[in-house]
């Protein structure tokens, strides 16, 4: 199975670089923003800044009072959000077709001329949304805590993946308004983005609002070099533990290991190794933990793709009540170490269903747009959506087998283990 | 380049309307209704089966026998073992599901359309000769208690699971969770999934729906062949009345110490999905808690900061399900978000919505609806939403039409009849000895501490 999307290029003169993929078959079209900007780039004592920056970018503009754009949206029957990680913030919309123009001039609004909209009292409104962000999705959720430590065991203290993208509490409350204005400045320029359409439009069309809009939006200064130091061993050179005792209701154990940066070229190799352990219910982990030796209630595994020094592999299994976590880290460790000896047969499954999920990412435009902007944002390349499948389709057996026995060993290894605090422990 | 003015948004373009696709409806010569779309927009294709056996129609000893059995389907067939099952599957990259829920059971299946005439098959012998094996169905069951106690310390399930008995009566199958109770799944064996499926899972009064890549035809002549020999109706039919477990509002605090942000439900019994004001309530409750720029979400997020979000909903099942507004918020906050929810819900009950947040309201609904027509599985999705509540097949044709009617005083009319704030009902799972005193001086209604015992059963 071959598909081709349609994908067109372009760069303003400010920088900004467009991307483009008509599809006509259905009257729906994604506007799509990726900034060069993540949790990455914060400065010691500003974690969480860039997520708190993503908030205050829905806080209006120059011509979009508060609350503006999401009224427009939505009354357009259109849908947006934004979401902050590691390497990059994206920001997107997705509307009836006849709507491509107000989604462009609202982009372009707060890429142009957000800061005159800025003041003390949405910025103390939305910190205030952030940290009860913070408390709904980490500090008041069992295991909440798990990315946080699992970095803190992954990437040393002076490495920008060392800390969250939610950041502490501490820094959330230090931010400032002069801290908004120059976040603004130095990284929501046009030249560290990429706008990608992807839809039903007329390209020729699309391309005149797109300048229309955003052309005359000033670019910026190169961008800061990242805080910290970078280059990073490949392998951790260790087992780094941390086990935690917590109001958790059951035992899990979460193992990762270094891994290959997004843009190396053995990182396929480390795709499909997540999928012979993790993607469906034949694969390994699955099969072997949860079905035949009944250890696990469930398990995990996927990929941080990222881009400074070093990528994470991950894998977890959540245990029954009366699991022990050391027979349960032996059995995870057995299996994954066991990748040593795939098979074919196994490797073919993997690829049958990422083409499957291939296909299903394509089915709807706002997530084909994403990748779009992601492909051209981190490797100039947009158009490796269409040879994404060929690049795991040439990992071979020998590959994965040299990959596991490199990469999988207890001297690459992050431990974290969560253990029930006892019963009447509250 | 024309000059333009940046001040103003631009102008909408053309319109271009599309309709839902044509479905293709046949019977099958076991009764199965089998309905298929053609959308070609990508070589794949999306499947559900849906068959009505439901946790309605199940009473609290069995509470949880659908779900459970749903989910023991992976774990093989009379032919096959589970991992041969899996194997078979994903070799030929199929996604493969099952879940049980109130209204019935649904099995899903999403794959290449050329490999629809190997899946399909797969699937219907998934449920229609499961096998059960023993120690699959022993690890289905361990699963699905492991997962009763995550729901117990997941402060938003279990803040909805202790909603739910507070709306609805005692011994109403709503008052519970559909996932069962501890007692109900400990006691199950394989012979109950075996009995459970023997009796309910059949095709008649079911459907069979097919979107994507196909011609209807040889969906026909495969699932024909699929299917023979399948027959008959499910035994387990719901039979109950819904009814309230209070008239009065009352509030309820589930202690989970040291919880650093309160859960919190406020609702009540709601109403069924074929009632007449499904349209006017839908608009209603998107201007009260059904979109971002809704009247709970602007106050208690981006005016007062109070909550991540803010959402609020109504359950519509085929009897009257739940009403709710569902938040979490900071501890010290607690008793004026429960407060903000009261007035917002009480504003839009007795004085109805304004005509401009009604007119958003439903352009949101009517846009919306396109956008969620993008995937064969969402089309799938609505698809099977008119065999489970009987919908007319001219329904979707007309959604967007029928929600664009909705005025002003059709969309005050159904707040004031199906929201109200005086027999809501508040549910906060938090801190009790931080939140309980303050909501308690509230003085909202009859106020109760549950102090629950971790892992085991409530005491109040």
């Amino acid at each position: 199975m071959s598909l081709r999307i349609p994908i067109e290029r372009h760069r303003l003169d400010n920088g900004l670089k467009v991307v483009l993929s008509p599809d006509r078959t259905v009257p729906v079209v994604a506007v799509n923003l990726w900034y060069g900007v993540g949790s990455r780039n914060e400065a010691p004592g500003k974690t969480g800044f860039a997520h708190l920056f993503e908030h205050m970018m829905f806080q209006g503009s120059a011509h979009v009072p508060k609350n503006r754009h999401f009224e427009l949206i939505e009354k357009a029957g259109g849908t947006l959000n934004a979401t902050t990680w590691f390497d990059r913030t994206n920001y997107f919309d997705t509307v009836p077709s006849h709507e491509l123009d107000l989604a462009l001039w609202l982009e372009a609004d707060r890429m142009g001329w957000m800061l005159p909209a800025m003041s003390q009292e949405k910025l103390d409104n939305q910190r205030d949304v952030v940290k009860n962000e913070k408390r709904q999705r980490y500090d008041n959720q069992p295991y909440g805590d798990w990315a946080e430590r699992l970095q803190k065991l992954m990437y040393p203290q002076d490495h920008p993946y060392h800390h969250t993208v939610i950041g502490s509490m501490e820094d959330i409350d230090a931010a400032t308004l002069e801290d908004v204005e120059q976040f603004f400045k130095t990284y929501y320029i046009p030249n560290n983005a990429v706008l990608t359409v992807a839809g039903d439009f007329d390209s020729k069309d699309a391309l005149e609002a797109v300048d229309r809009y955003f052309g005359e939006i000033a670019s910026g200064a190169p961008i800061p070099s990242i805080p910290g130091r970078l280059d990073l061993e490949p392998k951790l050179g260790k087992t780094a533990r941390d086990h935690v005792i917590s109001e958790v209701p059951l035992p899990r154990l979460i193992m990762a290991f270094r891994t290959p940066p997004f843009s190396a070229d053995d990182f396929s190799v480390s795709e499909v190794c997540q999928a012979l352990l993790g993607m469906g219910r034949a694969a390994r982990l699955h099969r072997r933990l949860v079905r035949e030796r009944r250890i696990a209630k469930g398990v995990v595994s996927f990929q941080f793709p990222l881009l400074t020094g070093a990528s994470m592999l991950l894998t977890w299994a959540t245990g029954y009540p009366d699991t022990d976590l050391e027979a349960l880290e032996s059995a995870l460790a057995e299996e994954i170490e066991g990748l040593r000896g795939a098979e074919q047969a196994e490797v073919d499954r993997a690829i049958a269903l990422a083409e499957t999920d291939f296909v299903h990412a394509l089915e709807n435009v706002a997530s084909r747009a994403d990748q779009l902007s992601m492909f051209e944002l981190f490797f100039d390349d947009p158009g490796r959506v269409n040879t994404m499948l060929d690049r795991l389709r040439a990992v071979t057996v020998d590959q994965i087998r040299a990959f596991a026995g490199e990469h999988f060993g207890p001297d690459n290894r992050a431990v974290l283990a969560y253990e029930p605090a006892a019963e009447g422990d509250q | 380049m024309s000059a333009f003015d940046r001040t103003f948004p631009p102008p909408s373009g053309p319109i271009r309307d599309f309709d839902f696709p044509e479905v293709d409806r046949r019977r099958l010569s076991n009764g199965l209704d089998l309905r298929v779309a053609r959308v070609a927009r990508l070589p794949v294709v999306s499947v559900r089966l849906f068959m009505r056996s439901g946790e309605s129609a199940l009473d609290v000893d069995r509470s949880g026998l659908c779900v459970l059995t749903a989910n023991a389907l992976d774990g093989g067939t009379r032919k096959r073992s589970g991992t041969e099952l899996a194997e078979s599957l994903e070799r030929i990259g199929a996604r493969f599901g099952a879940n049980g829920g109130w209204e019935g059971t649904s099995a899903s299946l999403y794959c290449l359309a050329d490999r629809l005439a190997e899946a399909l098959p797969l699937l219907a012998e998934a449920v229609t000769e499961p096998g059960f094996p023993e120690e699959e169905v022993a690890r289905a069951k361990e699963q699905h208690l492991a997962g009763l106690r995550q729901r117990k310390m997941d402060p938003g399930s279990a803040a909805h699971d202790a909603a739910l008995s507070r709306y609805f009566a005692d011994g109403i199958p709503y008052a519970r969770s559909d996932h069962g109770t501890e007692q109900s799944i400990g006691g199950m064996t394989a012979d109950h999934l075996h009995g459970y499926a023997d009796a309910n899972y059949r095709p008649e009064d079911g459907g069979l729906i097919v979107i994507g890549d196909v011609d209807a035809a040889e969906v026909a002549e495969l699932a024909e062949r699929c299917f023979s020999g399948w027959t008959g109706s499910p035994a387990s039919v719901a039979d109950f009345e819904v009814v309230p477990a209070a008239r009065e509002r009352r509030v309820l605090v589930v202690h989970r110490p040291g919880s650093v942000q309160s859960e919190v439900r406020v609702g009540h019994v709601g109403t069924d999905r074929l009632t007449p004001d499904y349209f006017a309530l839908s608009v209603a409750n998107m201007v009260l808690g059904g979109m971002f720029t809704s009247r709970l979400n602007l106050n208690l997020r981006e005016r007062n900061g109070f909550t991540y979000g803010v959402r609020s909903r109504f359950g519509f099942r085929s009897r009257p399900g739940p009403f709710e507004v569902a938040t979490a918020v900071g501890n010290e906050v607690t008793p004026a978000a429960v407060r903000e929810i009261l007035n917002e819900v009480e504003g839009i009950a007795s004085r109805g919505p304004t005509e401009e947040e009604v007119a958003s309201a439903r352009d949101f609904a009517a846009g919306i609806f396109g956008l969620q027509l993008e995937t064969v599985g969402q089309i799938a999705s609505r698809a099977s939403q008119l065999v489970i509540f009987g919908l007319a097949d001219d329904y979707y044709h007309e959604y967007r039409r029928r929600m664009r009617e909705v005025t002003t005083e059709d969309a005050a009319d159904a707040a004031r009849r199906h929201m109200r704030p005086h027999e809501a009902q508040v549910v906060v799972v938090g801190d009790a000895d931080v939140v309980g005193p303050p909501l308690e001086e509230l003085g909202l209604g009859p106020f109760e501490v549950s102090r629950e015992v971790r892992g085991g059963q409530p005491e109040t």
